[in-house]
């Protein structure tokens, strides 16, 4: 079994977020960095399967400026056997199908039984990147998963769907899952593992080398929500009401 | 009774049982003995009078046996004290057999006005611990023990037939009597080595060679660029027990003093420490006859510890009964198992060097900034610096008005890192080591800390001081303030605040031995003291020590048992020296307050001097 667990680096919750000088985006060098934490539960995912059958590797993959090397390591401490850093100069990527063909590009040659990613990153909350990796690796895909189960050949899944109900689906691997948070409890690296990590192989693949063009998406505009008093209590009958916002939507946001 | 003579034969059974019975003690306590000696590091003799000041107070006088239960205390007190009486008679009686006797008629005679009397207090003691250990049958004590009932009868065996010996009994009576005291006295050096009661015989040792620091839990040295196979060995070593802690082991005597004190258990978790940290290991050592047992303590009532070392505190026999410590190492270090919230804990402390993960101080702003000019660092701690409670501010202004109107100088480290109090107490020695490191580095140059937070003055003293060399005090506030009374630097008048009592930290009192210095600043402030019912190093623990404050799902409510004996101790107000007592008692009040009462207001011992001032 090889597993594949795409790990990203984003501000950790209790950052500070100051936007930077252009406005396109946080000023990095103002913020501490966390593993993304649905990242994580994907890894102990991947290092529980791996565990279970008894043999396995699972190799930890993040896209990212030099920074991006100390969550590589985290998961080298933690057990995965190598990493692989895609690595970005300048900005971050944002737009979901430019970083799912970077990644597509270095995960195609390795053969991966499965691809793990996290739900969503904290930082921009896409969560499309696991979906289109499958779609374009033409892998079983699915989101959202609160459980595994591996049979020969087979990945059987739980899936969280609306209002408190779950689906069970079953299909062949290889494929690319994105995993829910809180589905295990993820472990700490242990003082033997970080001095393991240290011997643990990390392959650099360069952005540039991967000659990926067009962007979809790029972002505008960063700014801080503005915090303004225009809120109209809107009760009465239910007739004049739907009236009234119709009225609203129509003459003052405009958008029918 | 020379007339009395005993056969070849007699003699000779006596020398087979005599050395059957002390070849089987000799070799069940050699075989602990043992054990012991293979523990890590030593034990101590340093500061040797003050050691046997210690076994003088509390084997002979008793004093700890005693003080936290007076009546069974005293009770064996006279067992104890009677045995000491009898050591002179035992030696005769063997003499008698073996050879002839060893006092004189007269001698024997004039002793036997003391040891009579203490004949029949022995029986009273003994008794009087039979009828509470199976009759009353308090939860400490534990199971039903047939060899506590099998002992009891032994000594009162002993007694009789010493009684009856010394009576005018017919020859032929006199010599069956003497056969069955000498017969129990073996059954009971027989037994000893084999029971709890080994402790009349370890516990004297191990009051001796008790650490005078507590906690004293080893220091981890951790070098990430060294050799792998001393990091090797390094994590072997953290299962192993200390000589010392081994020798605890065995000097147990289940009396569950720990476990009663324990504010975990009592606010209905799972530790007890009598049974997690210290009789679940016995088996294991004398099974494995090692003592790489630490991995045997119950993970789960480890995580509840406050590590506020009431347990050890209370111990009779000497033991340094808290072991969180060793198993929260052994967990984060060797096993990476970490609960969640305090994983995220450990991240922001590697991230951004406090707690809460915050990237900026409104309060160290507020305050000048240290100048090797002045006199103090003022330390403010994670509590303080980040708000964990935000009234607390106004404490620490408080403190600051005090220094100010004495005139001495203060600043605060801009660069100020947490002293690293929860992952040490939590067992993540490679954040503290990093945390260490760099407070080490911003006080360089530093002479004099003061700080209000107790958890803080630890580490930032005891703990650093186990790794590196320490050149500056460290003081925490409630002394430099009592200090500045007594010197008349500052003026106090009686202010208006009620019934007033005080809140010992577990850190200040059993930890730094800071109990008198808080009171002589609040008395100048109140007319109106009382102590509370745990109190000095007795205190019972607010339940945020040992990293709980981080803790959100705690098992029961360790954090509310303090709080509930405030408001049952009818005061208006509840002084503290600790930031975290302060908040985890507001906390707990809140809820608690029955209604229709005046909550009790929570101030620090800054607080309540800086508001009379004069
Ligand atoms: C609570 C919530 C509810 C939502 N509900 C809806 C809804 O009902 N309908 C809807 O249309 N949208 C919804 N969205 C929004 C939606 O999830 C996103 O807009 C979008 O679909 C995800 O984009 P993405 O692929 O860029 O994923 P991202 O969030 O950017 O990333 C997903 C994962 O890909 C991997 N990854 C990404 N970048 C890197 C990198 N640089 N290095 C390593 N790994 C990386 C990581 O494993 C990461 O966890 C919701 C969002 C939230 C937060
Ligand atoms: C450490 C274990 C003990 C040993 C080795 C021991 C040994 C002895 C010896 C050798 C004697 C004979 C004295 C004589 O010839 O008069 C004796 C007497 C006596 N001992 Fe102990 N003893 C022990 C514990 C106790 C205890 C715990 C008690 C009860 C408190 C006790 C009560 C007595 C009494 C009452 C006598 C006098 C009996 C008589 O004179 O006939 N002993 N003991
Ligand atoms: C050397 C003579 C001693 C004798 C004969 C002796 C005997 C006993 C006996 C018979 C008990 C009662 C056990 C039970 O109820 O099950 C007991 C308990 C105890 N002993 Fe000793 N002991 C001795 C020395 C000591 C010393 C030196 C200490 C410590 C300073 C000590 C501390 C205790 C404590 C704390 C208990 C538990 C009491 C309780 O139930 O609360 N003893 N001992
Ligand atoms: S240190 Fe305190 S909380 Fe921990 S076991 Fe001892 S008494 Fe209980
Ligand atoms: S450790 Fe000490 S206090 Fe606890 S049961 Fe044993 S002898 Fe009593």
């Amino acid at each position: 079994m090889k597993i594949a667990v795409l790990v990203k680096q984003v501000p950790g919750p209790e950052s500070a977020l100051p936007i930077n000088d252009h406005g396109t985006w946080v000023d990095e060098e103002s913020v501490t960095f966390v593993m993304n934490p649905p990242d994580n539960f994907a890894l102990e995912e991947a290092l529980l399967i791996k565990e279970g059958k008894g043999d396995g590797e699972v190799v930890v993959v993040s896209m990212g400026p030099d920074r991006v090397q100390k969550v590589i390591r985290e998961g080298l401490a933690k057990g995965a056997d190598r990493g692989i850093h895609i690595e970005e100069v300048g900005p971050i990527e944002k737009d979901p199908l430019h970083i799912a063909k970077r990644f597509t590009a270095v995960l195609k040659d390795e053969n991966f039984d499965l691809v793990l990613t996290g739900l969503q990153s904290d930082d921009t909350g896409m969560g499309q990147t696991g979906v289109l990796i499958g779609e374009m690796l033409g892998i079983s895909t699915a989101t959202l998963a609160v459980e595994t189960d591996i049979k020969d050949g087979h990945i059987r899944l739980k899936r969280e769907l609306e209002s408190g109900w779950f689906q069970w689906v079953e299909f062949p691997l290889p494929a690319s899952i994105s995993i829910q948070s809180g589905l295990n409890t993820p472990r700490y690296p242990s003082l033997k593992g970080i001095m393991g990590a240290k011997k643990k192989e990390i392959k650099t693949v360069s952005c540039t080398e991967l000659d990926i063009s067009s962007n979809c998406q790029s972002v505008d505009k960063v700014f801080v929500p503005q915090t303004s008093k225009h809120s109209e209590v809107i009760d009465g009958e239910v007739d004049a009401a739907v009236e009234r916002i119709v009225e609203i939507l129509k003459s003052e946001i405009k958008v029918i | 009774m020379d007339s009395i003579t005993f056969l070849p034969v007699e003699k000779f059974i006596l020398a087979v049982l005599t050395a059957a019975a002390v070849g089987s003690f000799s070799f069940e306590v050699y075989r602990r003995l043992a054990i012991v000696l293979k523990g890590t590091g030593s034990l101590p003799f340093d500061r040797f009078p003050e050691r046997l000041l210690r076994v003088f107070r509390e084997v002979i006088l008793h004093e700890k046996v005693i003080r936290e239960r007076p009546w069974p205390g005293i009770m064996h007190a006279l067992v104890f004290w009677g045995f000491l009486v009898f050591g002179v008679i035992t030696l005769d009686h063997f003499f008698i057999g073996f050879y002839k006797p060893l006092l004189s008629e007269s001698a024997h005679k004039a002793y036997s006005y003391v040891v009579i009397p203490f004949s029949i207090l022995v029986i009273f003691g003994i008794l009087s611990l039979s009828y509470r250990r199976f009759i009353t049958q308090p939860k400490a004590l534990g199971k039903l023990s047939p060899t506590s009932g099998l002992v009891a009868f032994f000594i009162v065996t002993l007694m009789a037939t010493y009684l009856l010996g010394e009576m005018d009994i017919s020859q032929y009576l006199w010599k069956v009597n003497w056969w069955i005291h000498s017969i129990v006295i073996l059954a009971f050096l027989f037994l000893i080595p084999r029971s709890k009661h080994l402790h009349l015989v370890l516990g004297p040792f191990n009051i001796f060679f008790k650490p005078f620091d507590q906690p004293d839990h080893t220091a981890v040295h951790i070098d990430l660029e060294g050799d792998e196979d001393e990091l090797d060995e390094m994590l072997n070593d953290l299962t192993k027990l200390t000589q010392n802690q081994a020798l605890d082991i065995f000097s147990c005597v289940e009396c569950g003093r720990c476990t009663d004190v324990c504010p975990a258990n009592r606010g209905g978790g799972i530790l007890d420490p009598k049974n997690h940290f210290i009789l679940d290991l016995r088996e294991p050592l004398l099974q494995d006859k090692d003592v790489a047992v630490l991995d045997k303590i119950n993970v789960e009532a480890g995580w509840e510890c406050t590590t506020c070392q009431a347990c050890t505190e209370v111990c009779p026999v000497g033991n340094h009964v808290e072991k969180s410590d060793e198993i929260r190492r052994l967990e984060v270090l060797v096993e990476g198992r970490v609960p969640q919230e305090y994983q995220k804990l450990f991240t922001n402390l590697q991230e951004t060097g406090n707690t809460e993960g915050a990237s900026g101080s409104a309060l160290a702003d507020s305050l000048p900034v240290f100048t090797s000019d002045k006199e103090y660092v003022l330390w403010l701690g994670c509590f303080a610096r980040h708000g964990l409670d935000p009234d607390f501010n106004r404490s620490v202004e408080n403190f600051t008005k005090i220094l100010d109107t004495a005139g001495v100088s203060y600043g605060v480290l801009e660069q100020e890192h947490c002293s690293g109090d929860p992952v040490n107490r939590l067992g993540d020695k490679l954040t503290y080591t990093m945390l260490r490191e760099h407070n080490m580095e911003q006080l360089a140059e530093t002479k004099k800390v003061v700080t209000l937070c107790p958890h803080c003055a630890v580490n930032l003293g005891k703990e650093y001081e186990k790794y590196d060399k320490v050149n500056y005090t460290v003081e925490h506030h409630t002394q430099v303030v009592g200090r500045l009374i007594e010197e008349g630097k500052i003026k106090v008048q009686m202010g208006d605040n009620g019934k007033v009592t005080y809140h010992d930290p577990c850190n200040l009192s059993r930890i730094l031995d800071i109990v008198d210095e808080p009171r002589t600043a609040i008395q100048s402030a109140t007319s109106e003291f009382q102590e509370m019912k745990e109190s000095g190093r007795e205190t019972l623990c607010c339940g945020a020590g040992g990293a709980l404050w981080w803790k959100k799902e705690t098992q029961g409510r360790t954090h509310l048992v303090r709080a509930e004996q405030v408001i049952e101790s009818e005061v208006d107000t509840v002084v503290t020296g600790c930031n975290f007592c302060y908040g985890m008692m507001k906390q707990g009040l809140g809820p608690m307050t029955p209604e229709g009462r005046e909550e009790v207001v929570v101030k620090d011992v800054a607080d309540i001097v800086a508001e009379n001032l004069i």
